[in-house]
């Protein structure tokens, strides 16, 4: 046991607070990974959902044929971004099928009444407007075409 | 509002996370280990005001070597996120210097893991509570 070496000024401290220092690191990591691979694989995962309600009238826009993609974005939101490009591209691939997107600022009352709680919030929506499947956070693209077989089977 | 290219405060996040790193390695020598937090802090105020030099460093020595991004993100929360961990490196130099160590293992502990959270899977905390903070003071009261 003694003095750690570094600077001659200032309160001298023992060796083993260093090893503490290498453990604090170690949990920093530790926690880091599981709150990381929490995050991968929850934000934007596809949950089906049930649900009678027609949104067709309450969503102006071109509903698609067989599905529709609807997201709700906001202001300063880095991942809505993100999703408008993922969504858009699916929509732009399979046929009958479009993206909608929407402000959750300006359409507060839409926003209650589906609970959306954050952005982005993806609603796949089947070919009679009815909600089959939701995404909170950014969803996978693969995850999309794959939710859409679900969609339009429904 | 001001664009940026969100690949900018995931590089800075990775060179936070190795001066917080080196913080708790070198945390046997507590004045050491306050000094790299404060010059930390330092980098962080910068940052809030989209001064930061590891932002500088991207965009001189980075970011010409990559492809155009494909989409830019909002400074704001960004920016936001950057105060957050001024806090946080502030706090915990005052800890080192003043002898508390363990304070300063919270400090930088916290903030390590935020900042390794950002440049790992691009989960800006900061940001997070930026977005929050807006609804709260929205007058519209948005409750997205």
């Amino acid at each position: 046991m003694g003095n750690s070496p570094g600077l001659s000024w200032g309160p001298t401290v023992p060796r083993e607070v260093t090893v503490t220092g290498v453990y604090v690191l170690l949990a920093a990591l530790a926690a880091t990974a599981a709150l990381g691979g929490a995050h991968r694989v929850l934000d934007g995962r596809l949950r089906t959902r049930t649900s009678q309600d027609d949104l067709r009238p309450l969503v102006p826009g071109e509903h698609g044929e067989r599905a529709t993609l609807l997201q709700f974005s906001s202001a300063f939101c880095a991942p809505c971004r993100a999703t408008k490009r993922v969504l858009g591209e699916v929509a732009d691939v399979v046929p009958g099928v479009t993206h909608l997107e929407v402000d959750a600022e300006s359409h507060l009352d839409l926003v209650r009444r589906l609970q959306i709680h954050k952005t982005p919030t993806t609603l796949v929506l089947d070919d009679r407007g009815r909600e089959v499947l939701r995404a909170v956070g950014q969803p996978k693209k693969a995850a999309v075409l794959a939710a859409l077989d679900v969609a339009v089977a429904s | 509002m001001n664009q940026i290219d969100p690949r900018a405060p995931r590089f800075a996040a990775w060179l936070t996370s190795a001066v917080l790193a080196v913080v708790l390695l070198v945390s046997g020598s507590p004045d050491l280990a306050g000094a790299l937090l404060a010059a930390q802090a330092v980098v962080f105020a910068l940052g809030s005001r989209g001064r930061s030099p590891y932002g500088y460093l991207f965009r001189t020595v980075v970011r010409p070597r990559l492809a155009l991004p494909t989409e830019l993100e909002d400074a704001a929360p960004p920016q936001f996120a950057q105060l957050v961990g001024l806090g946080f490196a502030v706090g915990g130099a005052i800890s080192f210097f003043a002898g508390a160590i363990v304070a300063g293992y919270v400090f930088t502990g916290f903030a390590l893991v935020a900042a390794l959270l950002n440049a790992s899977v691009g989960l800006c905390l900061g940001c997070e509570v930026y977005l929050f903070y807006k609804r709260l003071t929205n007058p519209k009261g948005a409750t997205a």
